[in-house]
């Protein structure tokens, strides 16, 4: 039978595995604290203080609209900004301070006990070198592999991340490959150094409908197999959601809500996650009128008050003037909104 | 009233160096039928390449068919570039995916909605004005964005000047090319229910093309499953959607997060669209489908009715 197929069928026996109910499971130890993460670019600041964690094992999902600094976030954890970026605040990785780091320092870390993948496999991948020796080349320098145990090595990670006759695929070049198979190459690359926590950057938003549910629960798979951490950014929260034990939901370079899965999306708090979850065309039941959020979201600098109050339809006066704070509502459900602080919304 | 009927239209591309004598082609599109109703919206859904974009232009007359007829209004459309297509293309609009390459950066938001009524000669300059400015109106912007350029504006906006432009030589059919693909979801979600407004107001027949599941389920009255250039199911919306009979329909709709729900339901689907150039025998389905039998490698299935408005290709299907 087709390995392929062989996968994909062991993933619907675990069908159970990827409903989107939250586990009451007791807290794992975090490891990464992210605290008041600022970024500015030229004097222009995009991310105005970002605090969030990852435990361990923990599938979290970044939400929100382009432009929101759902990448940047990421980026200068990672130290993957510019020079012109200026970062504050801090990334701890077991107490290790990531922002502001030194490149020879992250250069440890990346790729090793955090790697991240991105939108588009086929630039990320290099054209010229066989995909064998691109993933023999990650085991070298995260793992110390070499020769026949490093390719014996990345053989059991193509198998892993779904590419039939892996060795025969390990002398092949990115070009002779489709898009998602690329992805799962960046995947297998990614897993070479067994990281602690994968970064998924818009994994799947060029890849077709089909081969897109094949990656993300390939990359849920992985997690639940190897325990690693997982973040995965997108502007998709269906996507995110289907995957994720919890989402952060970001608008104008702050975190606005974020709360276990199924508590966001049966109890969400904030007016820009209701909104967002609004302008979802459902995928059954009857069609209802979408919710447009009126304009776009600021550009460069924020409006006085609550960033959101210019789309926000529970707006009021107060909200021009006065930016609200986070509000802890229940044990993993932070909130960022006047109206909630003060009892107004449920 | 049908506005719109392709019948078993198919479009061949030449592929390989005719000079070295391997020439062949590949159907990008092969044998498609549909229809568009006055006030209506027939969706076309299907991943990368199965032939969605080009079964919009062979619809718009800016591709002509290798075979199968093309009718609009009840008559067969004129070859491209006649006086008569000229004439019926006014009725016809493309509203495309808006990039900032697809808008003269040069030209005013004014001027670029202005630009068809000047193509096709309608009204004076005095009357194109006030046209303009109830276009501008009717999308959603307003005087002031008369005189910006399109790198001012937002994507979004954008959409919307695309979608005026459309509007303005008063057309009864829009083809709407991903129109909102490129969108955030809450600027998708404003031109999704301005589509929606415009279509009740105007009585216009919309052949709405998208990868998008989501978005043509919300917007249509009936769809079409495309796979390496055919049809492989047809129905109702609600059909077609909340009951998919084929195979690859049952897997792109459950490839379709739920939200609650996720996975819940996935059908695990091997593989990935394989190229037109490399189209399998039998059923174009088969080498991913977990039902294939011997006679799905051997011969191709036909489009055969199942019910009022149903149509499904697949052997099993017909033949259970
Ligand atoms: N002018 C052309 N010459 C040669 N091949 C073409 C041409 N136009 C389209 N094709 C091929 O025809 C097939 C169908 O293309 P089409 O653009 O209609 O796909 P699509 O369904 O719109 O895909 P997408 O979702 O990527 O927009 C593809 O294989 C494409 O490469
Ligand atoms: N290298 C850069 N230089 C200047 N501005 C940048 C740079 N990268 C990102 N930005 C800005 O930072 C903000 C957040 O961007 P990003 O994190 O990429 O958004 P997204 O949420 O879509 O991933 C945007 O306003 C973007 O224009
Ligand atoms: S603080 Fe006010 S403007 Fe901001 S989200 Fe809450 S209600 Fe809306
Ligand atoms: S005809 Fe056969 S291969 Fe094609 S979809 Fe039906 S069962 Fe599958
Ligand atoms: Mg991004
Ligand atoms: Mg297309």
């Amino acid at each position: 039978m087709n390995p392929m197929l062989n996968a994909f069928q062991t993933n619907s026996a675990n069908a159970a595995l990827f409903t989107s109910h939250d586990v009451a499971a007791p807290r794992k130890r975090p490891i990464l604290t992210v605290n008041d993460l600022t970024v500015s670019f030229s004097g222009v600041p995009v991310l105005h203080g970002v605090d969030l964690t990852v435990d361990k094992g923990e599938a979290i999902g970044i939400v929100g609209e382009s432009g929101c600094g759902k990448s940047v976030t990421w980026r200068a954890v990672l130290g993957l900004l510019p020079k012109s970026a200026e970062v504050k605040g801090e990334a701890r990785l077991d107490g290790f301070n990531l922002a502001g780091a030194s490149q020879s320092k992250l250069e440890q870390v990346r790729g090793g006990r955090i790697a991240m993948i991105f939108q588009d496999p086929a630039s990320a991948l290099n054209p010229v070198h066989r995909i064998g020796a691109q993933i023999t080349e990650a085991l070298r320098l995260h793992r110390g592999l070499t020769s026949a145990s490093a390719r014996a090595e990345a053989r059991r990670l193509l198998d892993q991340v779904g590419i039939p006759d892996a060795t025969s695929r390990l002398n092949a070049y990115p070009h002779e490959l489709s898009g998602g198979q690329n992805q799962r190459v960046m995947i297998a690359i990614a897993l070479a150094g067994e990281p602690e926590l994968l970064v998924a950057d818009e994994p799947t938003t060029a890849l077709d409908a089909t081969v897109q549910a094949q990656i993300l629960l390939l990359l849920k798979t992985i997690q639940r197999d190897t325990g690693m951490g997982l973040v995965m950014i997108s502007h998709d929260l269906a996507a995110v959601a289907a995957i994720c034990d919890r989402v952060c939901v970001m608008y104008a370079g702050r975190i606005v809500e974020a709360a276990p899965t199924h508590t966001l999306l049966n109890a969400p708090q904030h007016p820009y996650t209701r909104d967002l979850i609004g302008a979802i065309p459902p995928s059954d039941g009857p069609r209802v009128r979408l919710t447009a959020i009126p304009g776009a979201p600021p550009h460069g600098g924020l409006p006085p008050g609550c960033a959101y109050a210019p789309r926000c339809q529970s707006a009021d006066a107060a909200c021009a003037m006065t930016g609200p704070d986070m509000r802890t509502i229940s044990a993993r459900h932070v909130v960022r909104c006047l109206r909630v602080a003060d009892g107004t919304r449920q | 009233m049908t506005l719109l009927q392709l019948e078993k239209v198919s479009r061949r591309y030449p592929i390989g160096n005719p000079v070295f004598g391997l020439r062949s082609f590949l159907t990008a599109v092969d044998q498609v039928s549909l229809e568009v109703r006055k006030g209506e919206t027939t969706g076309v859904v299907g991943e990368s390449g199965c032939g969605k974009s080009t079964t919009g232009r062979l619809a718009l007359g800016l591709e002509q068919a290798d075979s199968g007829h093309v009718l609009f209004e009840d008559k067969q459309l004129a070859a491209a570039d006649t006086r008569e297509w000229r004439a019926k293309r006014q009725r016809m609009q493309l509203v495309y995916q808006d990039t900032l390459a697809a808008l003269d950066r040069r030209m005013t938001i004014g001027d670029l909605i202005a630009e068809p009524l000047v193509i096709h000669d309608i009204g004076d300059r005095a009357s194109r004005q006030q046209r303009v400015l109830d276009l501008l109106y009717a999308v959603g912007l307003s005087e002031h964005h008369r005189a910006l350029y399109p790198h001012q504006l937002s994507g979004g906006q954008r959409q919307r000047v695309v979608l005026a432009r459309a509007l303005a030589p008063s057309p009864s059919l829009l083809v709407c090319d991903e129109p909102v693909s490129a969108l955030d979801v809450s600027v998708q979600a404003q031109i999704v229910n301005l589509l929606v407004d415009l279509q009740q107001e105007l009585g216009l027949g919309i052949l709405f093309i998208s990868h998008d599941l989501r978005v043509v389920r919300h917007v249509s009255d009936r769809i079409v499953v495309m796979y390496l250039g055919q049809v492989v199911e047809h129905g109702r919306a609600d059909t077609v959607i909340d009951q998919p009979m084929h195979p690859y329909t049952q897997a792109l709709v459950s490839a379709m997060p739920k939200l609650p729900g996720g996975f819940d339901h996935y059908l695990p689907l091997p593989g990935e669209p394989p190229s037109p150039t490399e189209r399998p025998s039998g059923c174009p389905f088969h080498p991913r489908c977990h039902l294939a039998k011997d006679i799905c490698r051997q011969t191709q299935p036909e489009l055969l009715p199942l019910g009022p408005e149903r149509r499904v290709s697949c052997h099993l299907v017909s033949n259970p």
